[in-house]
């Protein structure tokens, strides 16, 4: 057997410039290697990390990012201002109401109209069944990361249970289209209150106990979290940080507390924050806020109240600007948008909080050992799409 | 609080302000003294920093516009400061130092509309491939039509 490495044919990159393969790769011990991880890590999404590292300790990473650029902000130069919302929902596919209805909010800012009552409703449900689907998932991939593919599973069955209501509201289960300049798109029948009340059944009384008791408070995973990837409070605000990762740190910052929209204000939640700062704590608060979403989705079916689900959005919008953000999924998604009295958006501006997650890994991977790159980079919940736009 | 700001940067610098929305302030500020505005505004408690937002104003003559978005986390208010430059000087000082977050987004304002941050130390693609450098993609001057690649040739 021996050196099979070399019989496989790998190659490692020694500088950037200079590769080793075959009978030198003994050469290997004594110098900083460079390792790809991604785009083919099963971990990584379509990305790369060049990673730097001495033995088993990283020494510098280096984000590439780009394999899936779609340029929506020009893309939506090129659409009217109905239209512009299959583009800005395709940021992530993953939480596509959140990013609608932030941009949806910016264009009646713009243009003045007062959204009724029950589309602010109906967006609050979306939006939070939204974010119940994206916690799932990066709930199921973090565990995911560290070798154990049941979650995942798990969570792929409650996940389903909402994609249904999705799709008896808007016909489609991942990209709805559904939340519009002016309110909602689709009357929700009473069918989608029931369909949408059986998922949060579902989730509430079986999944969240079995999840809970076998993987919340587990000490093999604890092993792996706990005290990696340590971010302080003024070191998260200093970074840059954003969404769960941020509050994991102890800063308090949601913007449908800070800045309620939607029918945010009027509902009753708790902002989850924790202390520690470190992945597993990234880990809890993804947790405990979908408990907290299941809650919300609760209580705006109750609220509901009666009437139009949509108003007139004019087809030419007068000239101005605003700027919005909203609590998506991942974070603080940022809105600016710009109208020159036309028939569509000028330009828009979508500050995604990935990206910013994304470039506080250079900071955040400096002196840790490997197999920690992939616990780190899965806790700070970071989407693809979002990174890229 | 925003009112007391606008004061502030009224009296420290000179600049106007005006409300932009019921939690954001925007400062209209100049190139020359953004450096030290930014570092002001830090002071004020402004830490946390969301983007540069850039805008292409040449169709209308007005060259380009840079924002930049920063957020006080604890009092929850948000200042806009705004910077026009003529479109044929796009320069304007790096803060990648004074906002660390701030240096991969002016990398991206970089790459789409080729506004050059001076003192920025990464101005290098990424997330466009590297043969598409200069082509600033997000200009209303870009034709897609001259980039697009040919289909099939015609037999």
């Amino acid at each position: 057997m021996g050196n099979s490495i070399a019989t496989a044919g790998y190659t490692f990159v020694v500088e950037e410039s200079k590769e080793v393969s075959g009978e030198d790769l003994g050469l290997l011990q004594e110098k900083l290697l460079q390792l790809n991880w991604g785009v083919q890590h099963p971990a990584s999404g379509p990305m790369r990390l060049k990673v730097w590292v001495d033995g088993d300790e990283v020494v510098k990473v280096d984000p590439d990012i780009g394999y899936v650029l779609r340029l929506l902000e020009k893309l939506v130069e090129y659409r009217t201002w109905i239209n512009a919302i299959v583009n800005v929902e395709r940021a992530c596919f993953i939480d596509n109401f959140g990013t609608m209805t932030g941009y949806s909010i910016a264009a009646e800012k713009i243009a003045g109209v007062k959204v009724p009552k029950k589309a602010d409703y109906i967006r609050t449900i979306l939006c939070e069944g939204g974010r119940i689907v994206s916690h799932l998932i990066g709930l199921g991939s973090f565990v995911g990361v560290l070798g154990v593919h049941t979650p995942m599973q798990w969570a792929l069955i409650a996940r389903e249970k909402f994609l249904d209501a999705f799709e008896v509201y808007s016909g489609q289960r991942i990209a709805t289209a559904s939340i519009v300049p002016g309110g909602v798109r689709y009357e929700p029948t009473g069918k989608f209150i029931e369909k949408m009340v059986t998922a949060v059944d579902f989730l509430e009384n079986e999944f969240i106990p079995r999840y809970g008791e076998v993987f919340i408070d587990n000490p093999t995973l604890k092993v792996r979290s706990v005290g990696v990837g340590k971010v302080s409070k003024e070191r998260a605000i200093e970074l840059g940080l954003a969404g769960p990762a941020l509050r994991a740190s102890g800063v308090s910052s949601d913007i449908r507390k800070d800045y309620p929209y939607a029918a945010y204000g009027e509902l009753d939640f708790k902002v989850i924050t924790k202390e520690e700062g470190d992945a597993y704590a990234r880990y809890l608060v993804i947790w405990e806020e979908l408990i907290e979403s299941a809650k919300i989705i609760r209580q705006a079916i109750e609220g509901l109240p009666e009437g139009d689900y949509r108003t007139k959005f004019p087809v030419k919008v007068p000239a101005g600007e605003a700027y919005v953000n909203v609590e998506w999924a991942r974070g603080c998604f940022g809105f600016h948008l710009i109208s020159n009295g036309g028939t569509g958006p000028y330009r828009l501006k979508m500050r995604a909080p990935s990206f910013a997650n994304l470039w506080a890994i250079p900071e955040m991977m400096k002196n840790v050992k490997l197999a920690d790159v992939p616990v780190i980079f899965a806790s700070l919940y970071m989407c693809h799409g979002d990174i890229d736009r | 609080m925003l009112e007391e700001i606008k004061e502030k940067v009224k009296e420290k610098f000179g600049f106007e302000s005006e409300p932009y929305d019921t939690n954001i302030l925007l400062v209209h500020g100049e190139r020359n003294s953004l450096r030290e505005l930014l570092k002001f505004l830090k002071e004020q408690g402004f830490k946390y920093p969301h983007t540069v937002s850039v805008v292409d104003y040449t169709p209308k003559g007005k060259g380009f516009q840079v924002n930049y978005l920063l957020e006080n986390l604890e009092l929850k208010k948000l200042v806009m400061v705004r910077v026009n430059l003529p479109e044929n000087d796009l320069t304007v000082p790096s803060v990648h130092d004074i906002f660390p977050p701030l240096q991969p987004h002016e990398r991206e304002a970089w790459e789409m509309f080729g506004v050059e941050f001076i003192g920025n130390p990464r101005l290098e693609v990424m997330l466009l491939p590297q043969w598409a450098e200069g082509w600033f993609p997000l200009r209303k001057s870009y034709d897609f039509k001259k980039h697009r690649k040919p289909s099939k040739e015609k037999k």
